[in-house]
């Protein structure tokens, strides 16, 4: 029973990975070890923390929440799949000039939780935002200027 | 994790074997919040983890049945907040949802889990109890419908023998206008497990019915008849005798999230803003439909 | 030629685009060829007599090298710690807190370490645990520590590992109109950083390196180099910027330990943290203070007598450094004419409690802002007039011989005053509170700094200093970039290497703009002779003719930028120009109680507003104000950001935050899941930061530090709020809900 591997395919990043992976290895595991992107971070590995938020299929879930071997044939998109050509978008712009990263260890799953809020609502009260980045802890920050991040990136989009 | 085999089945038969097996200890994974914790954290030791997800028989839409809404087994948080037809007949379902954990919990999290997990503090599980829903099972010896108000038998134990799980839940649609609302106690603001929560539902026939959870080993739903607890008309001392009465049964435990005086009294205050709510929204609702 | 002036400016942080796009490596991002995994082994319970251990199943799962035990080391186990080496490598004989590992297991991958560590038996029999102050102080209680480890301590058959007194005059002496006396509690929090902790070491030619996200790599480094009587030029530490520090991550922990396995296995060794782990290693200090203010009738202190006990862990770790560092200044920013302050450090079975941002000062302000609120009220005073009238002026001694109240703390308060609003009416179930906060800084510490004028005028800049979110690299590049009229932009800070930069103390006290900025702008000095000096003579001129400016060397035939004077000066063989820079401060005081005078206060006025929901006991802040005295702000945004984050911080420990141990000492909600820090959706309404800026520190360009103010007062402001708006008074943090709602009740049932 132990250390039996599956075979999966994973779209990473709009790259496709094929895998041989222990079932109860995490994608937060596999993006991290056997994928090697490590900007997805761990943190409380029970999907309070927001930390290692990605898209799977265009919905922004916990990695350490899902098994890898769910992800057979479908897509995740990461941190480092929403930079094209090496230039920010709207969204990483705003983070830094508002002033929203300081450590930085929460903005990956910050910005990866913010990029879908404004996918699904692109004109977000703060209240919406605050709903949607709930999820998502912050430690070295008061939030404010994530909002204002979120608010910048919306106006700019417009 | 400790390390166990995976299944993907593609049928609900399939699925019914290999939860039926005897020589397995399975554990059925839909959204996995709930699961991959115990599972990080050792309380549960299966051998294989069946999941759900490629069973074509277990759907992810809610669909119209005769009379109601029927919520698939992989239907998520996410597509019960999103859903008009839910947001229309099911108002406290959707208040309830929507703070079940995070948004990246509601994405995956399904309400067959939050149901099956069978948590007395699941945030879902009140609602469900004030619309009168229906627990669809099926298992090696066939189908059968439950009440959920009888499908809980104790902290993260239902009525499911081995072998069961949850096709679908249905709610029927309210035969008469209703009210009704969602409420809870929570430590912080934020994201959070409840303290206590409940829902209410007013009706225009001058009944009302209330669900209450993490009160006691299993969420409960009690009914008032009486008109006591109608929406208007009411007289406030028979009012808050009545509301007392819904939640007599409660038995409030002292545990990391609050102290059991403190859940009696939340219980108290909550149950009677509840009711306010939930009345308002039914008035409000006479008023527009009779204009 | 004017260069444009780099400080004063929000300038973009240097490492944030790293950050937004998930580039920033951290520790547990690095990538190690055949690196071995650790899994640490506990026992349950706070403390237990270790009986047995028996390895053999856990040795049989494949892919594991060693399961490592006390017994395994040299005898007596090696103990290390900053302050007192006190802490055993593992466990050995007793676990004293619960999370102290009893083994160490390491494997080929992370699923063979956690088996293992999984089949690892330990027969541990459960021994009676000291967990509160009373049983700190209860002589019938075990004693936390062996007294072999205190010999000629006085102390050392007692649970008091330290004990102070300090204070002036003599509070008998002066009878006061009013005398308020109460006791305040302040809780077990933890520091809850996003990124958990992580270890790794290799053996490598020299010796060992180890790889951890530390605040003080040079404190790390000679902890390690002790432990393993080694020099401490053969232990090298490489700290990449951490994950959030706090001050949890600046003291060591498991590096002893993993630089042990890495030279017994010659191999490189890694160990990373769960949050619950990371939880059971570090805490802040709790605290009981008993609070004794005198008053005249027009709210002046007369006198203040502080009990201060703070509960420190098992193991020192720098808790008696809070102890006494807090305790020295609990008074407070207030004239206080008689003061006596005896404080004690409480061993006890629990969790190490070291550096927690605030230093030990939250835990004071907490009693003595709410003494002074409680009795603006009682003498019918508004409690801003109140701190009004006992603030010292600039320039005044408010502690005896020593750093006098070193800016305009008045404009301050009337600058959160008014920030608040705080004379409007005020509705129904709202309060407003407002506290200041005071924290010494670094008292006798050293920043050295190196900085390197490349051939073309590019500058690296070597500095000890950690940047764990302060921003602490882009103040460096805006001083170097400001000194040597250079961009930031050409600036490459290099941080975290002990073979690299050179000394410094720490990362801590809110020091390092002001003792690593006065080394890098001393390097930058010696930088501007040397060029006045190869100028002068490539040019056959009396240096006394050249004069160096910041981008710029003017001569008597003109000026030329740095790049020409440095191609004039080293001609074709080139070169660069070194600079070294050294920052002590007032020095080393061995007759201060502290070691040294504080180098500058800190300090923040905090205000104010919650509406409580009286029937629940659920608070919202509605509006918080910050006025903090900064010297001057060299980058406006990153001290605002770190002012707001300090209060969000603050904001936890006053409403939600307390690790709750059961009776054996478990603590029972580890992880996030039943630890709650504030969210997105518990901040306040409003948020208003305020900097004032006299250009008063002894810092770059008058710069006093910051980063700590913003949760100094924060508990004294929110529990004046809540207090008035509920209509109780409690004493205990956090204010909960449900400990709100309790004060309610109590105080409705004592209503005639």
């Amino acid at each position: 029973m132990s250390g039996e591997k599956i075979s999966v395919r994973i779209q990473v990043n709009e790259r496709p990975f094929d895998l041989e992976i222990p079932s109860h290895h995490t994608l937060l595991d596999v993006l991290r070890d056997d994928v090697r992107l490590t900007g997805t971070k761990e943190c409380c590995a029970e999907g309070e923390c927001g930390a290692c938020t990605v898209l799977v299929n265009g919905e922004a879930v916990c990695s350490c929440l899902v098994l890898a071997v769910e992800l057979d044939g479908q897509r995740v998109t990461t941190i480092e799949g929403l930079i094209s050509d090496g230039a920010l978008d709207p969204l990483q712009e705003a983070f830094v000039s508002t002033g929203a990263v300081q450590c930085g260890f929460c903005i990956p799953g910050m910005i990866v939780a913010a990029r879908q809020l404004l996918a699904s609502n692109p004109n977000p009260s703060r209240a919406e935002i605050q709903e949607g980045l709930a999820g998502n802890l912050c430690r070295c920050g008061g939030y404010s200027r994530i909002l204002d991040a979120v608010v910048l990136a919306a106006n700019s989009r417009r | 994790m400790r390390p166990f085999a995976y299944l993907r089945p593609t049928t609900l038969d399939q699925t019914i074997a290999a939860l039926a097996d005897p020589e397995a200890k399975p554990s059925l994974l839909a959204g996995g919040t709930d699961l991959i914790v115990r599972l990080r954290r050792g309380h549960l030791r299966p051998s294989v983890v069946i999941d759900t997800k490629g069973v074509r028989e277990l759907r992810p839409e809610i669909v119209s049945v005769d009379g109601g809404l029927r919520f698939g087994a992989r239907v998520t948080m996410t597509s019960i907040v999103r859903d008009a037809r839910v947001r229309e007949h099911f108002q406290a379902l959707v208040e309830a949802a929507s703070v079940v954990g995070s948004v990246q919990i509601r994405n995956r999290a399904t309400l067959t889990g939050n149901i099956c997990n069978a948590s007395p503090a699941a945030d879902t599980v009140p609602a469900l109890l004030i619309y009168g829903g229906v627990a669809n099972v099926v298992g090696p010896s066939g189908s059968r419908s439950v009440p959920l108000a009888g499908f809980f038998t104790g902290p993260g134990r239902t009525v499911l023998a081995r072998g069961e799980l949850l096709e679908s839940v249905d709610l029927p649609f309210p035969k008469v206008p209703v009210g009704a609302a969602f409420g809870r106690i929570t430590r912080r603001r934020g994201v959070d497990l409840a303290t206590i929560n409940l829902c209410g539902l007013v009706s225009s026939d001058g009944t009302a019915r209330f669900a209450f959870g993490a009160v006691a080993p299993t969420p409960f739903v009690a009914s008032d008849e009486s008109g006591a607890l109608a929406a208007s008309g009411s007289d406030h001392v028979a009012r808050s005798t009545a509301l007392r009465g819904l939640f007599a049964r409660a038995r409030p435990i002292t545990d990391v999230r609050g102290g059991r005086e403190y859940r009696a009294a939340m219980l108290e205050v909550m149950t009677g803003r509840t009711w306010q709510l939930a009345a308002t929204r039914l008035r409000e609702r006479l008023r527009a439909g009779s204009s | 030629m004017t260069t444009p002036d780099w400080i004063g400016r929000s300038h973009e942080r240097i490492g944030a685009r790293d950050r937004v796009t998930g580039a920033l490596r951290y520790t547990a991002d690095l990538s190690f060829d055949d690196v071995l995994h650790v899994k640490l082994v506990q026992v349950g319970g706070a403390r237990s007599a270790i009986r047995k251990i028996d390895r053999g199943d856990a040795l049989k799962v494949p892919g594991v090298e060693c399961v490592l035990i006390a017994d395994d080391l040299p005898q007596p186990v090696a103990r290390f710690g900053p302050a007192f080496a006190d802490r055993p490598i593992l466990a050995t004989g007793e676990t004293k807190f619960f999370g102290e590992p009893v083994a160490a297991v390491v494997a080929k991958t992370k699923d063979a370490a956690e088996a293992a560590a999984a089949l690892v038996q330990v027969e541990a029999e459960p021994l009676p645990a000291v967990l509160s102050i009373e049983q700190a102080l209860d002589p019938a209680s075990a004693l936390v520590q062996d007294v072999s480890l205190r010999p000629k301590d006085p102390l050392a058959n007692s649970n008091v590992l330290r004990e102070w007194t300090f204070g002036w005059g003599n509070p008998s002496e002066a009878p006061p109109d009013l005398v308020i006396e109460h006791d305040y509690r302040f809780p077990m929090v933890t520091h809850f950083a996003i990124e958990p902790h992580v270890f790794i070491a290799a053996p490598d030619a020299n010796g060992v390196t180890i790889w951890t996200p530390t605040q003080h790599v040079f404190v790390l480094q000679r902890v390690v180099a002790a432990a393993l009587k080694w020099p401490i030029a053969k232990v090298r530490i490489v700290a990449p910027d951490p994950g959030g520090g706090f001050g949890g991550k600046g003291w060591p922990k498991f590096e002893p330990l993993l630089a042990v396995l890495a030279l017994r296995l010659g191999r490189s060794v890694r160990l990373v943290l769960t949050l619950e782990e990371t939880f059971q290693q570090a805490r802040r200090t709790s605290a009981r203070i008993h609070a004794k203010t005198g008053f005249d009738r027009e709210g002046r202190i007369v006198s203040q007598e502080l009990n201060t006990d703070f509960l420190i862990g098992a193991y020192a770790d720098i808790g008696v450094r809070v102890v006494s560092k807090a305790s020295y200044a609990a008074c407070g920013p207030y004239r206080t004419p008689h003061a006596k302050v005896t404080a004690r450090a409480l061993l006890s079975h629990t969790t190490p409690s070291t550096a927690f941002r605030g230093f030990g000062t939250p835990q004071a302000s907490w009693a003595v802002e709410s003494q002074l609120t409680e009795a603006a009220g009682l003498l019918g005073i508004d409690p801003v007039e109140i701190r009004r009238r006992n603030l010292p002026r600039k320039g005044e001694a408010f502690i005896p011989n020593d750093t006098p109240a070193d800016g305009d703390w008045a404009s301050a308060l009337a600058s959160a005053e008014r920030a608040l609003d705080w004379h409007s009416p005020l509705p129904k179930n709202r309060g407003r509170g407002i506290a200041l906060g005071l924290k010494s800084s670094s008292t006798a510490s050293a920043s050295q700094a190196i900085v390197r004028l490349h051939y073309d005028a590019s500058v690296s800049v070597l500095s000890g200093t950690s940047d764990m979110g302060q921003g602490a690299r882009t103040v460096l590049a805006q001083i170097a970039g400001k000194e040597l009229g250079a961009s930031p932009d050409r600036v490459v800070i290099t941080m975290g290497d002990t073979a690299i930069v050179p000394y410094d103390s720490s990362t801590s006290a809110s020091r390092s703009t002001v003792f690593m900025g006065n080394a890098v702008i001393k390097a930058c000095e010696q930088i501007r002779r040397q060029l006045q000096t190869i100028a002068a003579r490539a040019l056959g001129v009396d240096e006394s003719a050249i004069e160096v400016v910041p981008g710029e060397v003017r001569t008597p035939k003109g000026a030329m930028s740095y790049a020409e004077a440095m191609q004039v000066g080293l001609g074709p063989p080139r070169g660069e120009i070194i600079g070294v820079g050294e920052e002590r401060g007032g020095g080393y005081r061995p007759e201060h109680p502290l070691g040294g005078r504080p180098e500058f206060w800190e300090f923040m006025c905090t205000a104010v507003e919650v509406e409580v929901d009286p029937d629940t006991g659920m608070v919202d802040v509605t509006r918080l104000v910050l006025a903090s005295d900064v010297g001057k702000a060299l980058n406006p945004q990153q001290v605002e950001t770190q002012d707001e984050g300090a209060a969000t911080m603050g904001v936890g420990h006053s409403l939600m935050e307390e690790l709750i141990l059961d009776g054996s000492g478990r603590i029972v909600n580890l992880g996030a899941m039943d630890y709650r820090i504030p969210t997105i959706q518990d901040i306040p309404r409003e948020l208003h930061s305020v900097l004032i800026e006299n250009e008063d520190g002894p810092g770059p360009y008058g710069a006093k530090g910051a980063g700590e103010g913003g949760i100094l007062g924060i508990g004294g402001a929110i529990g004046a709020a809540v207090n008035q708006a509920a209509g109780v008074k409690i004493r205990d943090l956090p204010l909960t809900p449900e400990r709100i709602w309790r004060a309610i009740q109590s105080a409705r049932s004592e209503l005639p």
